[in-house]
């Protein structure tokens, strides 16, 4: 009896490391893509943040209840959205749609809290920051709904995560979408952390 | 944010598994209690508003599209499955196709199916017959007018109907009224199509999907709000955007057996057949006397790529000339091959002009194999050459304000710059056509364009008109890209830019079509081609009426009405150098042929409609190519096939429905339609899993104890 209970704390406490690690994988994720989104723009390159790596930092992304902007890493597949938010539409040069997803249940929680009105800002490879207002949010059906790069206007911003934020599910079929666009002129003293290139 | 709230837990975490159970029972016990209380609170937590209901309101101005959305605007899943059988048969040049539709209605209502669906881009379409049960219903050819009032007609009384449009040379719709729920209804088409002969390889390509086609222009003034048969609306400039535009899913969003094709295809060449490739699929072949057999090896092929056969004969054994007659409602009507069989050994200088298609519809395999593509053409550049790169999406750039000379340096640069390409924006391929033809060219240099592209455009024919208007002294060469290339558009568009076309399956076998285009582009091998029927004037009766240039490996073809003739035929033409180039065929050996007619009265509405290309024919031609279809029942853009069953199916009362069958995104697309991306972590699953089982494990213990005391 007693070897079934350890067991059973054995098991549980296992699963809950391993529900705790992703959490703490998408933190240390972080740091170590500002340190490598530091040294891309020091190096105008793409730098690999590890040397594993299949993506790089592509942009960055500052949301109003975060004190620190987040690293994007371009494209989106699972591996990578475990260590920050993903491009999954990236404007050229800075113009036209973009399209950023992120999980739910780290990087992309305080989706929760934007609401119309609430300031974005997105900074791209070279150092310029772009302001997008969010404009609404919506809840989509991903099975029945897709989104369609080219009738999406040129300055829009579309943050995807997962709906409900507290469901358990990790494959439910809903997107929450915020969709933002661009300001015409960001605030003045709005460069939040000086990089290793200085901006 | 979620890491703040469960920072408490490591404290927690280590502390059950390691405190010894003898010591100190009762203290211990009293911190057991208190962990588990905090484990209970984390856990509501987590769990508290976990059913929270999914609000939706749905705005489609962001962007995205919507399926399957039933009157009252709620989700409805496809109830429509779709399975398709093309059964083959090519004696000689011409390919016969029965192409069979099954609409299987899974659904609890009665349906109307609506499917857009690609044929090859020289399909005759001929035949109709709905199979409802025990049921066939023979279909006839009718003014497309007609055709729609009684297929309306007989949907509104209950009665099984089906009919097929053309909306583009190789576009088609069926629709299907009334198929009762839980059965199936099948369409029946016979078409027939010229098989592509060059370079002693022949081949045959049965498109099963469609690349989304960009609908250059603003949308038209009144948007229809009714049921829309397809994502796109009307623009200024593709007047039936919403005709050509079906749903275009990936091949996981349709019922499991829907979307699968069953093909055989029998080659009876009349020539001894050495091998048999396809570079689309695999293939299984079974050869039976000079006949062979050929089936996909997988049973049902998923239709998400076009099937392309090639077949080669035994070497000595190509042919060099070919005639076929048939004999139709007292009139004869003649094929004519004839292979040159020419090759000339030198190189021109050229300028080069490499235009590049950059939209949203290339994205995925279809740019890598256009920039190998590409990167492939750089490669056969001398440094005599002169070239350019141009790219196009929404916009137009060009790497060179004008052709440069291909230096290492140069080409070079040219390298990195289209290793860089990525796919992404609209399809505005006129500005592109303006750019690579518009400039005079280099004095000296033969001015040659090859335009890569999925030709997944709607405004074809403007562009075919921008084509000759613009052309001046240059050639235009296409190369269509990935798995289901809109080839009436390679086509045509090489015929208007007097060069040739290929295309490019898979990123393996680009290599050889490749080679093959690029040699053929030293030169054309015979110019001013002349015909010379025997008898007297038959030229209102041949096709095509001017042939165009012949390219190294490329027959001649030509398709003839005639009262019985006989002789000789003769072409004459010029050569590179300058000298004549003389060569007869002898009609009289002539095999027999079968529906030749057809291919015939195609040939003969195409060039009736090339006369304009705005879409505007006069009521005259109108009137002549309706009865050219009639007589030889053809489909065209005027002339439809219906199918009604006189007796009713569907009592009144009940409603049907309407449904789009959507179309699959071609393998390795990653077009314009993006899946939302999966966004969640199994975190709090695990999370709270854990904390539950640490928390059996704790009241296990307490109880244990307490039973022990």
């Amino acid at each position: 009896m007693s070897r079934l209970i350890l067991l059973l704390l054995v098991v549980s406490a296992g699963v809950l490391g391993a529900g705790l690690w992703i959490p703490l994988k998408a933190l240390v994720a972080q740091e170590l893509l500002t340190l490598a989104w530091a040294e891309s723009e020091a190096r105008q390159a793409q730098i690999r943040p590890w040397p594993w790596a299949d993506t790089w930092p592509a942009a960055r992304l500052a949301l109003p209840a975060e004190e620190r902007p987040m690293v994007v890493l371009a494209g989106a597949h699972g591996e990578s959205l475990a260590f920050g938010p993903g491009l999954v539409v990236a404007g050229e040069r800075g113009r036209g749609p973009v399209v950023i997803a992120g999980h739910r249940d780290t990087h992309f929680r305080a989706l929760k809290e934007l609401s119309r009105g609430a300031q974005v800002r997105l900074q791209h490879p070279g150092g310029r920051w772009q302001g997008f207002q969010v404009v609404g949010t919506r809840v989509v059906d991903s099975r029945y709904e897709m989104i369609s790069t080219a009738d999406l206007a040129e300055d829009v911003l579309l943050l995807v995560t997962c709906y409900p934020f507290d469901s358990v599910d990790s494959n439910g079929p809903l997107r929450y979408v915020v969709e933002a666009r661009e300001l015409p002129h960001i605030p003045a003293g709005s460069t939040p952390l000086v990089t290793v290139a200085g901006q | 944010m979620l890491l703040s709230v469960l920072l408490p837990a490591p404290d927690v975490r280590p502390a059950p598994a390691a405190r010894p159970l003898s010591r100190r029972p009762r203290r211990s016990l009293r911190w057991v209690e208190g962990v588990s209380v905090w484990l209970v609170m984390l856990l509501l937590l987590f769990v508290h508003p976990l059913y929270a209901e999914a609000a939706d309101e749905p705005r489609p101005e962001t962007g995205a599209s919507f399926h399957f959305l039933s009157a009252d605007g709620r989700w409805q899943a496809p109830a429509m499955v779709l399975t398709t059988d093309y059964r083959v048969t090519v004696t000689g040049m011409v390919a016969q196709t029965r192409l069979r539709q099954e609409f299987a209605n899974t659904g609890r209502e009665w349906r109307e199916g609506v499917f857009v669906f690609p044929l090859p881009a020289d399909a005759s379409v001929h035949g109709l017959t709905m199979v409802a049960g025990e049921r066939r219903i023979v279909g006839e050819i009718q003014p497309r007018e007609m055709a729609q009032r009684a297929y309306e007609a007989a949907r509104d009384h209950g009665q099984q109907a089906a009919r097929v449009d053309q909306q583009r040379p190789n576009l088609f719709t069926t629709r299907l009224a009334n198929i009762p729920p839980g059965e199936s209804v099948t369409v029946e088409l016979q078409y027939q199509q010229l098989v592509r002969y060059q370079s002693g390889e022949f081949e045959l390509r049965l498109p099963t999907t469609l690349t989304p086609r960009y609908m250059p222009g603003r949308p038209a003034s009144n948007p229809s709000r009714q049921w829309q048969e397809g994502w796109a609306v009307a623009t200024t400039e593709v007047a039936d955007a919403e005709r050509i535009s079906p749903f275009t899913v990936a091949t996981a969003d349709v019922a499991d057996a829907s979307h699968r094709a069953r093909v055989a295809v029998t080659v009876n060449a009349g020539l001894p057949v050495a091998r048999v490739t396809s570079p689309s699929h695999a293939l299984t072949t079974t050869w039976n006397g000079s006949a062979v057999t050929v089936t996909p090896t997988e049973e049902l092929v998923t239709m998400d790529r076009d099937f392309v056969l090639r077949w080669q004969p035994v070497r000595s054994a190509e042919p060099a000339a070919a005639v076929f007659r048939e004999t139709w409602q007292g009139e004869e009507y003649l094929l004519a091959m004839l292979v040159p069989g020419l090759d000339n050994g030198q190189w021109l200088a050229r300028e080069l002009v490499f235009v590049i298609d950059t939209s949203g519809s290339m994205a995925g395999e279809s740019i890598r194999q256009a920039r190998a593509a590409l990167l492939e053409g750089l490669a056969t550049l001398t440094p005599d050459d002169r070239f350019n790169v141009i790219r196009f999406d929404s916009e137009t750039r060009s790497l060179f304000i004008d052709s440069v000379a291909a230096s290492a340096n140069n080409l070079a640069r040219a390298r990195r710059y289209v290793m860089a390409l990525e796919a992404d924006g609209g399809t505005e391929m006129a500005p592109a056509l303006d750019a690579a033809l518009g400039s005079e060219g280099t004095p000296g240099l033969v001015r040659q364009v090859v335009f890569i592209t999925d030709g997944a455009v709607g405004n074809e024919a403007a562009l075919f008109a921008r084509i000759r208007n613009q052309l001046g002294n240059s050639r235009l060469f296409t190369v269509g890209i990935g798995s289901a290339p809109n080839m009436h558009f390679m086509r045509e568009a090489a015929r208007y830019g007097r060069g040739t076309y290929t295309a490019i399956s898979d990123l393996a076998t680009l290599a050889e079509p490749l080679a093959g285009l690029f040699g053929k582009m030293k030169a054309p091998v015979l110019t001013d081609l002349q015909v010379q029927w025997p008898g007297a004037d038959s030229g209102e009766a041949v096709f095509p009426r001017r042939p165009g240039d012949l390219f190294a490996g490329e027959p001649l073809l030509q398709l003839a009405k005639d009262k019985g003739a006989s002789g000789e035929l003769i072409v004459s033409g010029r050569l590179p150098d300058g000298s004549q180039w003389q060569q007869p065929l002898d009609l009289d050996q002539a095999a027999p042929g079968s529906g030749l007619h057809r291919l015939w009265a195609r040939h003969k509405v195409d060039s009736l409609q090339d006369q304009n290309f705005d879409g505007q024919v006069s009521d005259a031609v109108r009137r002549e190519i309706t009865g050219i279809a009639v007589r030889h029942q053809l489909m065209t853009r005027y002339t439809s096939l219906v199918a009604v069953d006189k007796s009713p199916a569907r009592p009144l009362e009940e409603d049907l429905v309407a449904e789009s069958v959507p179309t699959l995104l071609p393998a390795g697309s990653t077009t314009g339609m993006l899946r939302y991306p999966a966004t969640a972590t199994a975190a709090p699953l695990l999370i709270g899993l854990g904390l539950t089982g640490l928390m059996f494990a704790l009241a296990a213990t307490m109880l244990r104890r307490r039973v022990f005391q």
